[in-house]
């Protein structure tokens, strides 16, 4: 216990974690402003346009799926008079089955709108929370290794597992508690705003059940990175080893190992990239086309389309991860502290 | 008196791509009994380092065995840990932090008492700059800053490599005055410095390591008497009638410009009343005796052409030589 709260201590007394606090701020205020100044409180008649607009569409919407419905029956021809495409399967086109109903949000121009705008702007948060996680998290062990202070604080706590553990938890329950922080105070601002100087549109329990799964996908996103960059700094002893090691997999693996294998007419190179297993553990799932399934001219209907599912991408994401940690902790454990 | 230390057949070796392969401590032995103030000495490269950082449990022994306090260590460091101050080289400090929440941080992680750390401030000299960021301190305070987290413990052993690095003449001796009152207090002091002088003033014993190995050890009186050649300097009106009339008394003398310098000579007495009955009055007669930095020099560093630059310790291409020549006056305690 004490050693975890020398920890945080020595964590937030850190000049580059001020910075990155002090950044994490100036972001969010931009962001926080520039909505304020692109956006205004909507006036009657333009709500009454919106929804106009909004239930004008959900008709259209309806006599689609109708019409549909009827063509199926029989009562409609086969080939339609006006040139609509109405689909083999109607569910296709059925309002009700649709993730989301046009709402009068969808067309008030110049306004913030809570219930539209909300998931884009928590994306721009989770991506800067991993930033700041990863680079935290590198810097953090990479500046101790190499100034000397694991090593004074193994004069004092010999006991190398424990330390690297405190530092992990320690560093892990911070970014934590500031993701929770920046988050709720990122939607408090925005909410303020489109209370004040937008619109909130329909926020009902769905929305939020949406909006929370975005996020908690994201916080794990955050914790991971964090985790990965302090793994990879213990094994390479500085900050700048976690920092170099993601550029190089990026160039070398993401860009380089995916023209080659495209090239080489390899297929489902997709499967083989980590930013795949990561947008489908963000998204939910992640769906790409292998060019090279769908060869043979002759063989008729060919769908060369593959799907990642969130629970592989999380599988890649934690077995990176705990495979990083593991042998940070494993190589901490036996070297020689110089 | 128990042993406080023992290190019996250390070894050591580094493996490196670039410099392949360096033998840095070669089945070295070090005993340290309780209440010593010992002297660890060796020229740069010889050691000295990492035998403190095996025995801290920062480096990885390859063979032998080590104890501290009584525990094997490094297995049972953590036991013995809150009686053991140490510095290794020299340490390094958050800049933006002051020297008192350096020690704060310290103390918390070791769970002693933060009323400590204006004492400890107090004693190594930094009790009005304690509040500086470190960033500010010279060398020297940083220095003492370190002496001051080893102390924050109140060890039974304080292990200093290198105290006096940084330190100004009068800061020197604040440290050799704060070194002999821990002493005289009861802990013991495992001391590594270059500084050959401060060792034979505040030491009472001492290691000598060279290529990884132990060359001598023992009292600092008693290493320094095995290294007494028995000479004398001789100054005469008529230095060559004198180099003479001693020969004649079956002494070996080696003449130099302006005094001659007899050899195997247990008494002086015996050159004055040589000469003195021949009518060959001394004006001065001095034995000679050995300082520790002539024995460290001898036990250490080939006898080099002074043209040429004297190398850093490497590692020994051939064991033979640092054993069998090994002064060892004090063997009771690794064996016992």
């Amino acid at each position: 216990m004490n050693l975890v709260r020398a920890e945080l201590e020595r964590l937030g007394a850190r000049r580059f974690v001020q910075l990155m606090v002090v950044l994490l701020v100036l972001a969010f205020g931009v962001t926080a402003l520039t909505n304020v100044a692109i956006s205004h409180q909507p006036s009657p008649s333009e709500m009454t346009v919106a929804q106009q607009k909004a239930d004008s569409e959900r008709r259209e919407m309806d006599l689609l799926h109708e019409r549909c419905l009827a063509r199926q029956r029989g009562e409609l021809p086969a080939e339609p008079f006006d040139g609509s495409y109405y689909p083999a399967d109607c569910s296709e086109v059925d309002p009700g089955l649709r993730e989301r109903l046009p709402v009068a949000a969808d067309h008030l121009v110049g306004v913030f709108t809570f219930s539209k705008d909300t998931r884009p702007l928590l994306y721009f948060l989770i991506a800067f929370l991993v930033l700041f996680g990863f680079l935290v998290g590198a810097s953090y062990i990479g500046a101790d290794l190499n100034s000397g202070g694991v090593v004074n604080l193994l004069l004092w706590q010999p006991r190398r597992i424990a330390v690297l553990g405190a530092k992990l938890g320690t560093l892990m329950a911070a970014v934590l508690l500031l993701s929770l922080l920046a988050t709720v105070a990122y939607l408090a601002t925005f909410w303020m705003i489109a209370l004040v100087d937008g619109h909130v549109g329909p926020v009902d329990a769905e929305f939020w059940s949406d909006l929370g799964a975005v996020w908690a996908r994201g916080l794990v996103v955050v914790l991971l990175a964090t985790v990965i960059g302090f793994a990879i700094a213990t094994l390479g002893r500085h900050t700048s080893a976690a920092l170099g090691a993601v550029a190089a997999y990026a160039v070398v693996w993401e860009l380089g190992a995916r023209l080659v294998l495209e090239i080489l007419e390899v297929s489902r190179p997709d499967q083989l990239m980590l930013s795949s297993y990561l947008g489908a553990w963000l998204a939910g799932r992640a769906q790409f086309w292998d060019r090279n399934a769908c060869t043979d001219p002759f063989a008729g209907f060919c769908d060369g389309t593959y799907t990642l599912t969130w629970p592989s991408g999380l599988v890649v994401l934690l077995l990176l991860a705990g495979g990083l940690t593991a042998a940070a902790f494993a190589v901490f454990r036996r070297r020689d502290l110089l | 008196m128990s042993a406080v230390i023992e290190i019996e057949g250390l070894r050591k070796t580094f493996h490196s791509l670039r410099r392949g392969r360096r033998v840095a401590v070669d089945g070295f032995d070090l005993l340290v009994e309780a209440g010593q103030v010992h002297g660890f000495l060796g020229p740069n490269g010889s050691g000295k380092t990492t035998t403190l950082r095996a025995l801290l449990g920062l480096v990885r022994a390859d063979d032998g065995r080590m104890r501290v306090l009584g525990e094997p260590a490094p297995d049972r460091l953590p036991r013995v840990a809150g009686r053991v101050g140490a510095i290794v080289e020299s340490p390094q400090f958050f800049g933006n932090f002051t020297g008192h929440r350096t020690l704060r941080l310290l103390a918390r992680a070791g769970g002693v008492p933060t009323s400590r750390i204006d004492e400890v401030l107090e004693q190594v000299g930094l009790r009005d700059r304690g509040h500086e960021r470190v960033k500010g301190y010279s060398l020297g305070m940083k220095q003492r800053l370190a002496v001051a987290s080893a102390l924050l413990k109140s060890p039974e052993l304080l292990i200093l490599d290198e105290p006096a690095n940084g330190l100004d003449p009068a800061g020197i001796r604040e440290m050799r005055d704060l070194v002999r009152t821990l002493a005289d207090s009861g802990v013991t002091v495992l001391l590594s410095s270059h500084i050959l002088a401060e060792i034979q003033l505040i030491c009472d014993h001492v290691t000598i390591i060279s290529r990884g190995r132990r060359v001598a050890a023992g009292r600092v009186d008693e290493v320094l008497a095995g290294f007494d050649r028995h000479e004398v300097l001789v100054r005469v009106d008529e230095p060559d009638r004198a180099a003479e009339l001693l020969r004649a008394a079956g002494l070996t003398v080696t003449e130099h410009p302006d005094h001659l310098v007899v050899h195997g000579v247990d008494d002086g007495a015996t050159v004055s009343r040589t000469l003195g009955e021949q009518g060959a009055w001394v004006r001065e007669l001095t034995p000679l005796r050995p300082d520790l930095e002539s024995v460290f020099l001898e036990l250490t560093g080939p006898a080099g052409h002074p043209a040429v630059p004297r190398q850093v310790d490497g590692s020994p291409e051939s064991g033979a030589d640092a054993r069998d020549g090994e002064i060892d006056l004090d063997r009771r305690g690794v064996d016992a």
